[in-house]
């Protein structure tokens, strides 16, 4: 019992040792994933007021076209916002390729000219990049049909108007007429948003897109603490638990000494990130919906379940590392365990886009656990059997890590 | 220093292990008696270590038992620990902590200054880098320490898995002269090596041979040594 003390006593000495270097890893993996994380969070509040950066290429020469791109780019009061930027096709495919446009609207030659002679036979091309297939092109895809039916609808009966009023010798009348149907070509056009609304709810597992992804990127953060935290199991030797088997601290007694050495190690490096969170929830920097206006006081209470979170990662974590020969081999297992299980589990993408039965696998799974009973703690929900299944996981990992202790003291 | 303990002996018998179809220990005994150096000679991986963690309670042996005077020890590994200090081949020390911490870990505080006052650890010449965290310490540092922390419950057996590899002349001086010293005291030394400066303080030698143990006489002939190894 004494010695069984002081080998905890000693795992602790170990991490104070360590401590420093743990933070600076912290500090580094913090801006690392913080800002990208926080750009993701802040982009993903802001998306409804992004602005759709089209280019437009081939001939706009046209007074009327022009009017219209510009009638398009400036006067539009609808949410879905639109940059139109006029440039040639090769730079065009370029800014497409790079992901600097949302799409290109491609005039042909002569466009104009067809319609004024109702022939109609050339078209305006709406090109997008593979990752703006979904609902964008969608979506985008309908504003581009609005506008350009708007546009090109209008512009035929302008020409037509005009037509017809030289032809009657109403000359005079060509410029009223003329700026009375610009007028409600840009009525038409200010009030399209009214046609109709795409409207993106933003809501995954009951929380907010934004929440969501905090909740996740968090998550992520504490399984992949492995890789940071592999520094803790760095010399460890097959000879100690030998001589601690042999002097009476038997595997699980190891283990547990370690785990929580461990524990109390990761917890300390989560510092850093936690209060970083703390201050920009405070200073409104992170804008979660469902906590508006509360700052991080919401957050304080989160975090004893994000606690609970990690008592079940680093003994997931301990285990991979009892389990893998060699500091190399743990860190390796840990980043493709911790990348393929918050994968499964919705880390990188909202679980809602995987099918039924991926989605059950990942929720059986620690990571998918896990989510489900941090989502508990963020929307106060019943947390109790979700906080059964983590601790669960905990005693069978800590249990496991424990047999492949066992069997590498027999083995020697 | 060991135990005061004089007049025990150790015995093991008819020990067997197998790896998978491999017969790594068949029917090994011996006998030690207190104040003894027993030295276990055997090329590499003939099976000295597998000997010693068995005997040390790290493994188990598929079969045979070790007797402390009348206590039979493989059966009862909690009491290994009271008689039996094991130092196996690598050192089993934390990088991060200080000599004196790693010490820490095996004996209690009062116990450690008394030691280490009395003179009975200073005979390993620890003193001077107690406070020096073990990565910085070189590999002779490294065993006197491992056998520090062995004999931290002043042990009637001290068993040391190649106690001399790699270690500078100095450094094996120093720990022969404290087995030597340990014998002195009435412990009984079992050693595995392949040094023959270390057989200098054996009182027998066993030679170990495709899982077989038999005794052998070292008559300083080196040669005929390595042959029969």
């Amino acid at each position: 019992m004494k010695r069984r003390a002081a080998y905890f006593l000693a795992e602790w000495k170990r991490i104070l040792r360590l401590l420093p270097l743990q933070l600076g890893i912290s500090l580094v993996v913090c801006a690392c994933v913080g800002i990208p994380a926080a750009a993701l969070v802040a982009r993903s509040a802001g998306e409804g007021q992004d602005r759709y950066r089209i280019g437009v290429v081939g001939d706009i020469s046209d007074s009327y076209l022009g009017f219209g791109f510009a009638a398009l780019q400036t006067m539009d009061d609808s949410r879905l916002m639109i940059e139109l930027v006029e440039m040639s096709e090769d730079e065009a495919a370029a800014a497409l390729s790079r992901g600097e446009l949302t799409a290109v609207v491609q005039v042909p030659e002569g466009f104009v000219d067809s319609i004024v002679y109702g022939e109609n036979d050339i078209r305006v091309t709406y090109a997008v990049s593979s990752g703006q297939t979904q609902l964008s092109a969608t979506v985008m895809g309908e504003i581009a049909d609005v506008a350009s039916t708007l546009v090109t609808a209008s512009q035929s009966a302008i020409y037509g108007m005009q037509r017809t009023l030289y032809e009657q010798g109403s000359a005079d009348r060509v410029g009223p007429e003329t700026d009375r149907l610009n007028l409600m070509l840009i009525n038409a056009v200010l009030s399209r948003g009214g046609f109709g609304e795409v409207e993106v709810l933003g809501y995954v597992d009951g929380l907010s897109l934004e929440a969501y992804y905090f909740c996740r990127i968090i998550l992520l953060l504490l399984l992949l603490a492995g890789l940071t935290g592999g520094i803790f199991f760095l010399g460890r030797k097959s000879a100690l638990a030998g001589m601690l088997n042999a002097g009476g601290v038997g595997a699980l007694s190891q283990i547990a000494g370690e785990y929580l050495a461990y524990l109390g190690f990761l917890c300390a490096g989560f510092l850093l990130p936690a209060g970083l969170l703390t201050f920009l929830l405070e200073r409104g920097t992170i804008l979660l919906p469902e906590w508006e206006g509360m700052g991080a006081d919401p957050f304080f209470a989160l975090l004893s379940f994000l606690v609970i979170t990690l008592v079940m990662f680093a003994a997931f974590q301990l285990f991979l590392f009892e389990l893998a020969d060699g500091i190399v081999n743990g860190i390796l297992l840990q980043l493709i365990c911790g990348v393929g299980m918050g994968y499964l589990a919705g880390y990188f993408y909202p679980s809602a886009f995987f099918p039924g039965r991926l989605r059950f696998v990942g929720g059986l799974l620690p990571a998918g656990a896990a989510a489900r009973f941090v989502d508990c703690g963020f929307l106060m929900g019943n947390w109790r059997g979700e906080a059964a299944v983590v601790l669960a996981w905990t005693a069978a990992f800590l249990l496991l890590a424990a047999a492949v202790r066992q069997s590498r003291i027999l083995r020697g | 220093m060991a135990a005061k303990m004089a007049g025990f002996t150790i015995e093991a018998r008819a020990i067997r292990k197998t790896y998978g179809k491999k017969q790594v220990l068949s029917d090994v005994s011996f006998m030690a008696g207190s104040g003894q150096c027993v030295s276990i000679l055997g090329g590499n991986g003939s099976g000295k270590s597998t000997l010693f963690s068995i005997l040390a309670g790290v493994r188990r042996a598929d079969g045979g038992s070790f007797f402390y005077g009348e206590t039979e020890l493989l059966r009862h590994p909690a009491r290994i620990q009271n008689v039996l200090g094991y130092v196996p081949q690598a050192d089993p020390l934390m990088e991060e902590l200080s000599a004196w911490d790693n010490l820490r870990m095996w004996h209690d505080k009062k116990t450690l200054k008394k030691e280490l006052a009395e003179g009975s650890l200073a005979l390993l010449g620890i003193e001077g880098f107690l406070r020096t965290p073990v990565r910085k310490l070189s590999g002779g540092m490294r065993k006197r320490l491992s056998i520090a922390c062995a004999v931290a419950a002043r042990p009637a057996v001290l068993i040391l898995d190649e106690p001399s590899a790699a270690l500078d002349l100095a450094c094996k001086e120093n720990i022969i002269r404290y087995l030597t010293a340990y014998k002195a005291a009435g412990g009984i030394v079992l050693l595995s090596t392949h040094d023959v400066q270390d057989l200098t303080i054996c009182d027998a030698c066993y030679l170990l041979k495709e899982g077989c143990l038999r005794p052998y006489v070292y008559d300083g002939d080196f040669h005929k040594l390595a042959e029969a190894l």
